[in-house]
């Protein structure tokens, strides 16, 4: 086994050397890779990573890194349960695959690993993160309360956890609107929390829905969980456009009537004008002619 | 009148080949046009960044070479279709030099709006995509429809005079022979003819008018309708048409000169005219006067903040220096001039004319640049040479060729053409001898 | 005599009503409009669960939402159904650090030197506070650089935004001419981006790349918007001073703190730049009041330098 691990290391001496020697011109940054783990309403979930390093003194996202994503551990490959290349934010997100579910299904913690491969500016990255296995709820209850509850799996069992603080809103764009003046509630020891929405009259969609979210963001033990509910609790929201309307900062074709009318019964006249002088020319030419 | 007469006033003007001089100027010309066609390859090749062009000071020169050029162009209506109108006689033998002014302007009117667009190649948007909303639109619309009239009303007095030419076989060689007798070997002098012409001469006349003031408001409302200070202003269509009609004059006074000791026509071209041109003059430039002091004196006064910043840079600031000489060189040293009898004689209204037009155009350069140099919010996060503009070599060689274009239509005109009309002048010296 | 007047008044009214319908415009400027959901793309992918059951998702409904190619022109002229865009920026919060300017340039591949977001010093008059001002492009209700775009190249969006299609610019730089706020830039020369993004197809969602000729100017990044993330320079901001958000859900968002838009610009006395001009702005400025930190132009004083 040692024999093995020795051989492995100096296979990958042999390997980096030529590297090396070409790197030594242009000085490599190191890479740093935050990996984050994301429960969906406790049907899908996903892993992100975030690549960054110290360029100048400074941190900065940086894109373009090819990643590869395990579950457990890198050590097996077969434990690759996803590719991906970080965008123009340093991020890289998957899904998890069905090629994860005999890992998932060991225990109720679990694993991950990133890893970055080196490119021509930057070191390999590696990034591991730890996760214990939670779910959230959402839920109502009557005079606008909302309660959520948020478990955790304990050997076999899903067990109420307590003192996690918990985000209870109103999913928007780009971000959640709190139900309340209140950011965060910690959960009993039941696991529970419970909120009063207090949003009057807020923009649902047409009907009058609007999405309540209750959620647990990057959390240590169990990352980040989020649950959704639809609650006719909002106002119909009335969606109003005068893109079609004749304005002067319409589109071609879109331009107000008055507008329309004085151009062209200009233009009309006008060229009538020409028009008339020009067949006034073709006369001449025919007298010319007799 | 008797037939020897009017052999002596076909045979004054007749159009020259050109002399000595002639051809000097004309090389010269055509130099210049070269070297602005060398330089817009070169800003076909680099795009505008051959300019001095940046961000803030987006339009430069280019631009108010258009409204030059537009400006000028008016002249046309001024002199043929206003004196017209009104009766008066003395202008006919101006009337063709006003109209080929005109035409040779507003074409290249055209041209430098093209030189000025980003992307020349998609110029056919503008009709593909037009969208009727923008006063660049309404420019484009009145500018050709102001290119047709005047071609117009260039051409039907031609036609006596093509008769005439035509009769000149030997003389015009085999090209122009061919060229008079494309345009006008049907014209026989028929009265039913005659007839034609002066109906469509005055109808051309009363539309000229309001399609020459369309196109200079279109022009000043590409400015005036934005919110900057300097062009926010509901006095910007008559302060452009006034200043219009001024340098238009003034050119006409340089062209008068110009054409009467060349062509040695100072029996056509009298000291009368400058006389009535002189004061013609002096009265567009009280006008136009009356005007920048308006649209100076009373933002001056309230001196708003937006206001103070650009009206301090072209009184006492940057600009001061160019603005003090074209207020000066357009107007009140022309006036200056002009208003006495002994400065209506051909050389002084003639050095009039062309302080007129020079300090004319030194003007539209100040109406398009320093406003943009002080926009509302300070110039902030650009470049440093984003702050100022003076124009590069390139910018001011095809702008000198667009000039030089200009000027070159004009001569070859008068080298094909009888620039004074010569059946009309053989009528109105008829009339008047009868008279 | 009171008679009198008022029936001049209704007369004057009636004429004018008649005016407003000949222009097409009737008693209410806007007209509602059809909403349309996030629509199933179709497209099937499976998965595994939390439980650990195999499952499958349609991918539109994923979220984040997965990477899509870039809409067609024609619906980028239509703008995202639905929504109607909006910037709050909290001047109180602004230190000038750059950092949504440094995302906007990288991300839209802007020529080194301009700047789509401008981080203004400013000071009223010599006695008043001074304060950093960011400015994007204020997406105007009524843009006066659309107005007179001669060639339908910049359009006003059912979403409010205001974008540009450089396929279609011709250059004549009357939009920068209009707009007061000077946020219009112009691609003087070829710009300088690598190959492979030159290359690309322009999308007016994302603005890249720029072209020679053309003009260029913040997008409100209609591109990150459809991911469900927000623009650029948001999610860059280190302190939280731009808030994006949709009106019609009445809320704005700079990624870690979420305000009910409404309240927010009623607690905080939020304005628009120049509402005089009639532009009516879709980004709101809240008061630099209440500032903890002090106003460093580390560029001035860097110039004074330079200058002794």
């Amino acid at each position: 086994m040692r024999k093995h691990k020795l051989i492995q290391l100096l296979v990958l001496v042999i390997a980096l050397v030529p590297s090396i020697l070409m790197a030594q011109a242009v000085e490599k940054n190191s890479l740093s890779l935050t990996l984050k783990y994301y429960n969906d309403n406790n049907v899908t979930h996903h892993l992100l990573v975030l690549a960054k390093s110290k360029i100048d003194g400074k941190f900065q996202t940086v894109p373009n890194i090819p990643v590869e994503f395990y579950i457990t551990s890198d050590a097996d490959k077969a434990n690759l349960i996803g590719k991906g290349k970080t965008d123009d934010r340093g991020q890289a997100v998957i899904e998890i695959p069905p090629t994860a579910k005999v890992e998932w299904l060991k225990s109720p913690n679990q694993n991950f690993v990133v890893v970055g491969a080196a490119t021509k500016k930057f070191d390999e990255g590696r990034g591991e993160l730890a996760i214990t296995k939670a779910k959230i709820k959402v839920d109502t209850a009557d005079g606008r309360i909302v309660n959520a509850k948020v478990v955790a799996l304990v050997d076999t069992t899903w067990t109420p956890i307590a003192a996690v603080d918990v985000i209870v809103g109103v999913r928007r764009l780009g971000g959640i609107l709190n139900v309340n003046e209140t950011q965060t509630y910690p959960t009993d020891s039941s696991g529970g929390v419970t909120a009063e929405y207090k949003r009057d009259s807020l923009p649902g969609d047409q009907k009058g829905n609007i999405t309540l979210v209750a959620s647990v963001v990057d959390n240590e033990t169990y990352g980040n969980l989020s649950s959704e509910l639809v609650v006719p609790w909002g106002t119909k929201s009335v969606y109003m456009t005068n893109f079609d309307h004749r304005t002067l900062f319409a589109r071609r074709g879109y331009s107000p009537l008055w507008l329309e009318i004085l151009a062209y019964s200009i233009v009309v006249a006008v060229w009538s004008v020409i028009i008339f002088l020009l067949v006034q020319i073709k006369n001449l030419k025919k007298l010319g002619v007799e | 009148m008797e037939k020897s007469a009017e052999n002596k006033i076909i045979e004054d003007l007749l159009p020259q080949k050109f002399g000595k001089q002639g051809t000097i100027w004309v090389i010269s010309l055509l130099a210049v046009c070269a070297l602005g066609f060398y330089a817009y390859c070169r800003q076909l090749y680099y795009g505008l960044e051959v300019t001095a062009l940046r961000d803030y000071a987006s339009w430069g020169i280019y631009i108010s070479n258009f409204v030059f050029f537009v400006a000028i162009s008016l002249v046309g209506s001024l002199i043929t279709a206003v004196l017209r109108l009104t009766d008066v006689h003395w202008s006919t033998p101006l009337t063709r030099i006003a109209e080929i002014i005109a035409v040779s302007a507003i074409s290249f009117a055209g041209l430098i709006i093209i030189v000025d667009m980003g992307r020349p190649d998609r110029f056919y948007n503008l009709f593909t995509h037009g969208r009727l909303q923008s006063p660049i639109i309404w420019d484009v619309i009145v500018i050709t429809t102001y290119l047709f009239i005047s071609l117009l009303l260039l051409y039907f007095p031609l036609l006596p005079d093509l008769k005439i030419m035509i009769g000149f076989k030997e003389r015009n060689g085999k090209y122009l022979q061919k060229l008079y007798e494309f345009l006008g070997s049907f014209w026989k002098n028929k009265p039913e003819q005659f007839k034609i012409t002066d109906k469509a001469i005055n109808i051309l006349s009363v539309t000229i008018i309001p399609v020459a003031f369309a196109i200079h408001t279109v022009t000043s409302w590409l400015f005036a309708t934005t919110y900057r200070p300097g062009w926010d202003s509901t006095n910007f269509g008559a302060y452009f048409i006034s200043g219009a009609f001024l340098v238009g004059a003034g050119g006409v006074l340089i062209a008068m000169y110009v054409f009467r000791t060349h062509y040695k026509l100072e029996k056509y071209i009298t000291d009368e005219h400058f006389n009535k041109m002189g004061k013609i003059v002096v009265l567009l430039a009280l006008v136009y006067l009356y005007f920048n002091i308006n649209e100076f004196l009373v933002p001056a006064f309230k001196m708003k903040k937006a206001e103070e910043e650009h009206l301090m840079g072209l009184f006492t600031g940057e600009f001061s220096p160019i603005f003090w000489f074209a207020i000066s060189a357009s107007m009140l040293v022309p006036i200056l001039i002009l208003i006495f009898k002994k400065g209506r004689t051909p050389k002084w209204a003639f050095f009039a004319g062309i302080l007129v037009v020079v300090g004319s155009w030194f003007k539209r350069f100040l109406i398009v640049t320093p406003t943009l140099l002080h926009p509302f919010l300070p110039m902030h996060d650009v470049p440093k040479n984003y702050m100022h503009y003076f124009p590069t070599w390139e910018e001011w060689a095809i702008a000198g060729g667009s000039l030089a274009g200009a000027l070159l239509v004009i001569t070859f005109f008068a080298r094909i053409f009888p620039i004074v009309p010569i059946h009309e002048t053989i009528i109105e010296t008829d009339s008047h001898e009868k008279a | 005599m009171k008679t009198n007047e008022n029936s001049r008044r209704e007369f004057l009214a009636t004429t004018l009503l008649a005016g407003a319908a000949l222009a097409g415009c009737g008693g209410n400027p806007f007209t509602p409009d059809e909403v349309t959901d996030i629509k199933p793309s179709g497209e099937m992918v499976k998965l595994l669960s939390v439980d650990g059951e195999i499952i499958e998702v349609d991918k539109a409904f994923l979220k984040p939402v997965p990477e899509m190619p870039p809409v067609a022109n024609s619906e980028a002229r239509v703008g995202i159904p639905g929504k109607k865009f909006a910037m709050v920026i909290d001047l109180s919060r602004c230190k000038s650090v750059k950092k949504c300017q440094t995302a906007c340039n990288h991300m839209h591949h802007i020529h080194p030197g301009q700047n789509w977001i401008k981080v203004y010093p400013m000071q009223e008059s010599e006695k008043t506070a001074p304060y950093w001002q960011p400015t994007t492009c204020m997406h105007c209700d009524e843009p006066p650089c659309v107005k007179v775009c001669p060639v339908d190249a910049t359009f006003k969006r059912k979403d409010g935004i205001v974008l540009i299609d450089s396929d279609r610019c011709v250059g004549c730089r009357f939009c920068m001419a209009a707009c007061p706020y000077s946020s219009r830039v112009f691609n003087w020369e070829e710009p300088q981006i690598e190959k492979e993004i030159a290359e690309q197809p322009y999308s007016c969602e994302t603005s890249v790349p720029q072209k020679k000729g053309t003009v260029g100017k913040c997008d409100f990044c209609p591109d990150m918007v459809r991911k469900g993330s927000l623009p650029h320079c948001v999610s860059a901001c280190p302190n939280g001073v731009f808030f994006f958000g949709d009106i019609l859900e009445d809320s704005v968002t700079n990624g870690a703190e979420t305000f009910r838009f409404s309240e927010l610009i009623k607690d905080k006395s939020g304005y628009r730049l120049m509402e005089d001009l009639g532009t009516k702005p879709s980004v709101y400025y809240l008061p630099p009041v209440n500032r903890n930190f002090p106003f460093e132009n580390k560029e001035a004083s860097e110039e004074k330098k330079e200058k002794a």
